[in-house]
């Protein structure tokens, strides 16, 4: 029992270890506060702006600050792996880590030319000053330039802007193509006309043309939305831009230090002035970045993948492994299957083949059976026809013997009656040639004979509710199988019926050797025979049954008796026997 | 005459044969059963029997055996409605003098008829030879065979006596009761008689 329990908790341990992460423990104070910075392909750039701010934070904090840029992905690698403390991103991303990591939303950046920290980033759709691009719809047939595709600025609040109008940015737009960092690369495609449209952040533009890395009057602002307080022209809503963020694992006390240090920043700071900003200033209200996330969200293109697979994980795993186990199963189940119609297939195939065996024996036998009945039907029927026939042909000689020398024409006539009757006695001659098989003498053993016969029988003792009682041995012959089959079937047979109505019923098969010369004994129990019909037992067209032909023990005798044997009937009390003899032949076969 | 039987258990086959039989003027006698002929003939007597094999009870081979056990010296014509080559040869060896198949011609049968009744007639001539012969001997006494024996081996009487230990004149005498006896004139007329019909 405690040992059950031992086991559940650690499975229970090991199932919570997987889906959550490890508590860690604060760092110790002398340790460096690891802060990330979003960046995108400019990881030099980012870290030459936001240095000056992390050498305030490490003056003030009094220990070491170390910055990382982290691009998208790394970012949610780090996170995960929380080798980071603090994170500067832009508003969705901040908005995004919240909801999916738990962070904690501490400061706002005030961005230059900004005014209201609420309204610091829009995007701004730029094209050459000739372009009379109006409408929303009609961007979809243009060369259209992005830097990346999850760019603030550059592309999701477009993209989310689009979505509003019933567009989707990606699938819409076929010329649609990501140019990468610098931003001012797109500018240039634009004058060059490499590309009509490009999308980037607000003041991008403005930026470039103060600098004078774009000639003033050559792009505009397309679609622009009129925001009296921003500085920039830009086309779409305005949102918020970088954001501080706290880890969860990040001790408040240090986080409470770290807002301390950077709220003092004021806007003629070094740190601020390379990092181009004002001043931070407390969180400000990101609903309406909740709703851009929601309104990109809506398309799985920047559903966060990487995100939804790790939390998916330890479930897709147990789904997976539940699936393996299923599959295994099935597997299993399918070859056990596979095995078992096998072994059926198999089981089927040798009972067909068993019954086909079978009933070709039967086939053969009645086939035998019945050139033996026409050859003996023809025989008797010859016999029969014979003795009348010579009848008259010696009556007709006993007259024409007393004819006197006058009666010729007597004498014509009854010649020609004896022509007739040889004429008969030829067709009958014939018939009987004609009707006589030859027979197909092999070695054989007359045990599997009766062995044989007596599974073509089954059938028939089963009606009869009778199992005879069978001594077998070896019985080498040299004889015809299939006559010798017929010889037991019709002796067999006869002696079933012959118990048809008889109360108890028994059949022994007697067999053995004696001398040189095997026996087989067949005794019934049935009605038995009178004296006079035991007399003509073996005589063609004697028969007690009223649909029989006589002729059973007719082909019985002939066929025993072609084998150089004996058959014979006896009185059995009550019943019958019948004792056929045949020479012993011990040739191997 | 010698008597002529027929035994055949169809009786249709019995009377139109001996129609014919008669029609061809001999007389005879039909037996539809084996054991009804054997009850009233005497088989010893000479006679012509037309036997039909398929028969119920004692069928037709089984009393060819018979009177061939019983040295009858009646004639047996086979007589058969289909038989085999096997048959055949079997009731031959059994002493039938011929085979025949039914039914059989009125001339042919004549002809084998008249043969078969030359054959018991000679047959029953020759066992009753024999049965006198032995009647003959049956009536020598010891010394008169003893004297015979000598005589058959080509001896002199002297020499016999001289064997026997007699006289040669009680030889003498024994020699003339032996050919009385014998019924032969003289020891040449002794030995061919025994030498043709001992048995």
């Amino acid at each position: 029992m405690y040992q059950f329990f031992t086991r559940l908790m650690f499975i229970l341990a090991f199932f919570i270890g997987f889906n959550l992460p490890a508590i860690a423990a604060a760092p110790p104070a002398s340790d460096p506060v690891r802060i990330g910075i979003m960046a995108f392909n400019e990881p030099d750039e980012v870290m030459a702006n936001w240095h000056p701010t992390a050498d305030w934070l490490s003056q003030q904090l009094h220990r070491p600050v170390h910055l990382t840029p982290l691009t998208p992905s790394q970012l949610d690698e780090a996170l995960t792996k929380q080798s980071i403390d603090f994170l500067i991103g832009n508003a969705l991303t901040t908005v995004a880590f919240k909801k999916n990591y738990g962070t904690s939303h501490l400061l706002t950046l005030v961005h230059n030319r900004v005014r209201s920290p609420e309204q610091s980033i829009g995007s701004a759709i730029v094209t050459r000053i000739d372009n009379n691009l109006s409408q929303w719809d009609q961007l979809k047939d243009e060369k259209l330039v992005s830097s990346d595709p999850q760019a603030f600025g550059g592309f999701q609040i477009f993209a989310a802007t689009m979505a509003t109008k019933g567009i989707n940015a990606y699938r819409d737009i076929p010329k649609l193509r990501f140019i990468g960092f610098p931003q001012q690369k797109l500018l240039q495609m634009l004058l060059s006309g490499e590309a009509d449209i490009a999308v980037l952040p607000s003041c991008v533009l403005e930026n470039a043309v103060d600098k004078g890395l774009v000639p003033a009057n050559k792009l505009k602002v397309v679609l622009k939305q009129p925001h009296p307080d921003f500085a920039c022209e830009v086309s779409t809503q305005l949102y918020p831009g970088y954001a501080l963020t706290k880890l969860g694992h990040t001790d408040h006390k240090l986080a409470t230090q770290v807002v301390a240090s950077l709220l003092q920043i004021t806007p003629d700071n070094p740190a601020a002035q390379q990092g181009r900003y004002q001043y931070w200033s407390a969180p400000v209200d990101d609903s309406p970045v909740f709703e851009l996330l929601k309104q990109l969200e809506q398309w799985p293109f920047v559903t966060n993948w990487q995100r939804l697979l790790h939390n998916a994980l330890p479930w897709g795993a147990s789904f997976i492994f539940a699936l393996l186990l299923g599959y295994i199963h099935h597997l299993r189940v399918k070859r056990l299957v596979v095995k078992r119609t096998q072994a059926l297939s198999a089981e089927i195939t040798h009972h067909q083949y068993t019954q086909k065996i079978l009933l070709e024996q039967q086939q053969q036998f009645y086939r035998a059976q019945r050139v033996l009945l026409t050859g003996e039907m023809a025989s008797g029927i010859a016999h029969e026809l014979k003795q009348p026939l010579a009848g008259i042909r010696y009556l007709t000689q006993g007259c024409i013997y007393r004819l006197d020398n006058t009666q010729t024409e007597l004498a014509t006539a009854l010649n020609k009656v004896i022509n007739q009757v040889d004429r008969a006695q030829t067709t009958i001659h014939r018939l009987r040639t004609f009707c006589q098989q030859t027979s197909d003498y092999q070695h054989c053993d007359l045990r599997t004979v009766i062995e044989e016969t007596l599974t073509l029988m089954q059938p028939e003792f089963q009606r009869l509710k009778l199992s005879p009682k069978v001594s077998l041995q070896t019985l080498p012959v040299f004889a015809d199988a299939s006559l010798m089959q017929q010889v037991l079937v019709n002796l067999l047979r006869n002696a079933l019926d012959a118990m048809e109505n008889v109360p108890h019923k028994s059949l022994v098969i007697d067999t053995g050797t004696m001398g040189e010369n095997i026996y087989i004994h067949i005794t019934d129990a049935g009605c038995g025979l009178s004296d006079s019909a035991l007399e003509r037992l073996f005589f063609p067209f004697e028969t007690s049954k009223p649909q029989g032909l006589g002729l059973g023990m007719v082909i019985c005798k002939r066929i025993i008796e072609e084998h150089k044997g004996k058959i014979d009937a006896q009185h059995a009390n009550p019943g019958l026997t019948i004792k056929v003899t045949l020479p012993l032949n011990s040739q191997p076969a | 005459m010698t008597p002529l039987y027929l035994v055949d258990d169809d009786q249709d086959v019995l009377d139109s044969l001996s129609w014919m039989l008669e029609g061809m003027g001999l007389n005879c006698k039909g037996f539809n059963a084996a054991d009804a002929f054997l009850k009233s003939v005497d088989i010893k007597q000479p006679a012509v029997l037309l036997l039909d094999i398929k028969m119920p009870g004692m069928d037709g081979v089984a009393l060819l055996n018979h009177l061939n056990q019983a040295q009858s010296a009646i004639s047996v014509i086979m007589l058969t409605g289909h038989g085999t080559i096997a048959m055949a040869v079997d009731c031959i060896q059994q002493g039938a003098l011929n085979f025949l198949e039914k039914p059989v011609d009125g001339e042919k049968l004549f002809q084998l008829l008249t043969q078969a009744q030359q054959h018991t007639e000679q047959k029953w001539h020759q066992q009753n030879l024999q049965l006198d012969i032995a009647n003959r001997l049956a009536t020598l006494s010891q010394r008169e065979t003893q004297v015979m024996e000598g005589i058959l081996a080509g001896k002199m009487n002297k020499v016999i006596a001289a064997e026997l230990d007699i006289a040669q004149r009680t030889i003498e005498l024994h020699r003339q009761k032996v050919m009385q006896k014998m019924q032969v004139s003289n020891a040449a007329e002794l030995a061919w008689l025994l030498a043709n019909h001992k048995l």
